[in-house]
C-alpha cells in the first residue's frame, strides 16, 4: 500500500494550494479527486475577484492550478471516490470506492467542496437533466430564444443570469428574499431587458406532463401564487457540503460542514479541512486558497513532530 | 486514438469499432476538464478506442443527428451503434468501466 506524509481529498483551489504548500514543505502527497481538477469553479464562466488574474474563466483557472501542481514530482494526483477516513493516531488510512482502494499518509486535508442544493419539491425529480439544470453554461445554448427560469438570487444565480439572459428569450429570476449578489452584478441584471425577478418567493411546483411547461411559486408576502411557463430552469439555490464519507471522525457540524480552527486543524489530530466543505463564513476561490496553504504547512508541521 | 473532427471526419469513423464520441463546447468548464480526463483514458486503450471529439458548435447539424441537447455528452458507440450514453462530467473510473464492459 502507498505511505504518504500528506492525503488531499478534494483537488479543488483549496486541495491544489494545499498540495503546492505541502511539497513547497518537502512532503509527499497524493491529491485524490472523484472527478477531475478545479471542483466547483469548472462551472463558472468568469471569476472577476482573484487578485492578479482579472477576469478568467474558471476551468481555465483550474487548468493553471492543476499545471502548477504538476511542476512538483511529490504530487501524485489520482482518481478516486473516497468513502471513508480511518484515524489510526501517526497514521490514516483512507479508503476508496475504486477497486478497494486505499491509501495511508500521516496527515489528511478533508477538501471536498461543496454541491449544488436542491428544492426537493414535486416535479424537481421528474424534470432532472431534462428541463431543470444546475449548469448555464453547459445546458444554457438549448434554451436559446426560449423561456427560461432562474431560481435563487445570490451571486451564482445572478452572475449565471447574466449570462443566460443574451441567450434567451426571456428570463423569469424567482428567489426566496429579495437578490443578495454583489450590487454591482445585480444592477447589470436588473437593467437587462427580458428579465423579470420576483422577490420574496416560495417555488412549490414544477408543472409539467411530459415536458416542462412552467414553474409554480407562492409569495411569502402576499400568499399570492402565479405560474409562469417556461421551457428550462436553473437553479443556484446554495450548497451543501460534500463530507458524508467524514462522518465517521467525528468532525462535521450539524449541517455537515467540517469543523476546523484558526490554523485549520479539526479536533482529530493529523487530521485538517479546507475550503468550501469547512464552517466559515465566504466562500470564494481565494479564501479556498488560502485555507489550503495553511492546512498543508499545519500538516507539515504536524508530521514533523511526529 | 483522440482526435477532434469535423462531420465528414467523424462519419468516415464512427462505424469502426469501439468509439467514444465527446460532444463538447469551447465555452463550458465541464467540457475543457472531461477533455483533461479523456486524455487519461486514451492512456489506458490505446488503439483499442477511438475518442472523438465535436465542437457542438461548429457541427450543428451532426449534434442534431445524434439528438444531442446539452454539453458534455458522451456516446459510447460499437460498430457505429449507441451504447450508451453519459450526460456531464464524468469520473474516470465510470468511463473506463463502461469501455472495458464493451471492448
Amino acid at each position: 500500500m502507498a505511505q504518504y506524509d500528506l492525503i488531499i481529498i478534494g483537488a479543488g483551489p483549496a486541495g491544489m494550494t494545499a498540495a503546492i504548500y505541502g511539497a513547497r514543505a518537502d512532503m509527499n502527497v497524493l491529491m485524490l479527486d472523484k472527478l477531475a481538477p478545479g471542483g466547483q469553479i469548472i462551472n463558472t464562466n468568469e471569476i472577476q475577484n482573484y487578485t492578479g488574474v482579472g477576469t478568467v474563466n474558471g476551468a481555465e483557472l483550474a487548468y493553471q492550478m492543476f499545471e502548477h501542481t504538476q511542476q512538483f514530482d511529490t504530487i501524485t494526483f489520482d482518481y478516486a471516490t473516497v468513502k471513508e477516513v480511518v484515524d489510526k493516531g501517526g497514521e490514516k488510512l483512507v479508503r476508496c470506492e475504486e477497486d478497494d482502494k486505499e491509501f495511508t499518509a500521516s496527515s489528511v486535508i478533508l477538501a471536498t467542496g461543496t454541491r449544488p442544493r436542491c428544492l426537493h419539491v414535486t416535479g424537481e425529480d421528474k424534470f432532472r437533466g431534462n428541463g431543470i439544470s444546475w449548469c448555464a453554461i453547459c445546458d444554457g445554448a438549448q434554451y436559446r430564444d426560449k423561456d427560461v427560469v432562474v431560481i435563487g438570487g445570490g451571486n451564482s444565480a445572478v452572475e449565471e443570469s447574466i449570462f443566460l439572459a443574451g441567450i434567451v428569450k426571456s428570463l423569469t429570476i424567482v428567489t426566496m428574499f429579495d437578490l443578495t449578489a454583489d450590487p454591482i452584478a445585480c444592477d447589470k441584471l436588473r437593467a437587462m431587458d427580458k428579465v423579470s425577478i420576483y422577490p420574496y418567493q416560495d417555488i412549490l411546483e414544477f408543472v409539467g406532463d411530459t415536458r416542462l411547461e412552467g414553474v409554480r411559486f407562492r409569495s411569502t408576502k402576499t400568499g399570492e401564487e402565479k405560474t409562469v411557463s417556461c421551457d428550462g430552469v436553473f437553479e443556484y439555490i446554495g450548497l451543501t457540503p460534500t463530507t458524508e464519507c467524514f462522518k465517521e471522525l467525528g468532525v462535521l457540524n450539524q449541517m455537515g460542514y467540517v469543523e476546523v480552527n484558526d490554523r485549520m486543524a479539526t479536533k482529530v489530530p493529523g487530521i485538517f479541512g479546507a475550503g468550501d466543505c469547512v464552517t466559515k463564513n465566504l466562500r470564494q476561490v481565494i479564501t479556498a486558497c488560502a485555507d489550503g496553504a495553511i492546512a498543508a504547512q499545519e500538516a507539515s508541521h504536524y508530521v514533523k513532530n511526529l | 486514438m483522440l482526435k477532434e473532427v469535423n462531420s465528414t471526419e467523424f462519419k468516415e469513423l464512427v462505424d469502426k469499432g469501439l468509439v467514444l464520441a465527446d460532444f463538447f463546447s469551447t465555452t463550458c468548464g465541464p467540457c475543457k476538464m472531461l477533455s483533461f480526463v479523456l486524455k487519461d483514458v486514451e492512456k489506458e486503450f490505446g488503439d483499442d478506442l477511438t475518442i472523438l471529439k465535436v465542437d457542438f458548435d461548429q457541427n450543428k447539424e451532426l449534434t442534431a443527428e445524434y439528438n444531442v441537447a446539452g454539453y458534455p455528452t458522451l456516446i459510447l458507440l460499437k460498430d457505429g451503434a449507441e451504447v450508451k450514453r453519459l450526460q456531464g462530467l464524468q469520473q474516470k473510473p465510470v468511463i473506463v468501466k463502461l469501455v472495458k464492459e464493451n471492448i
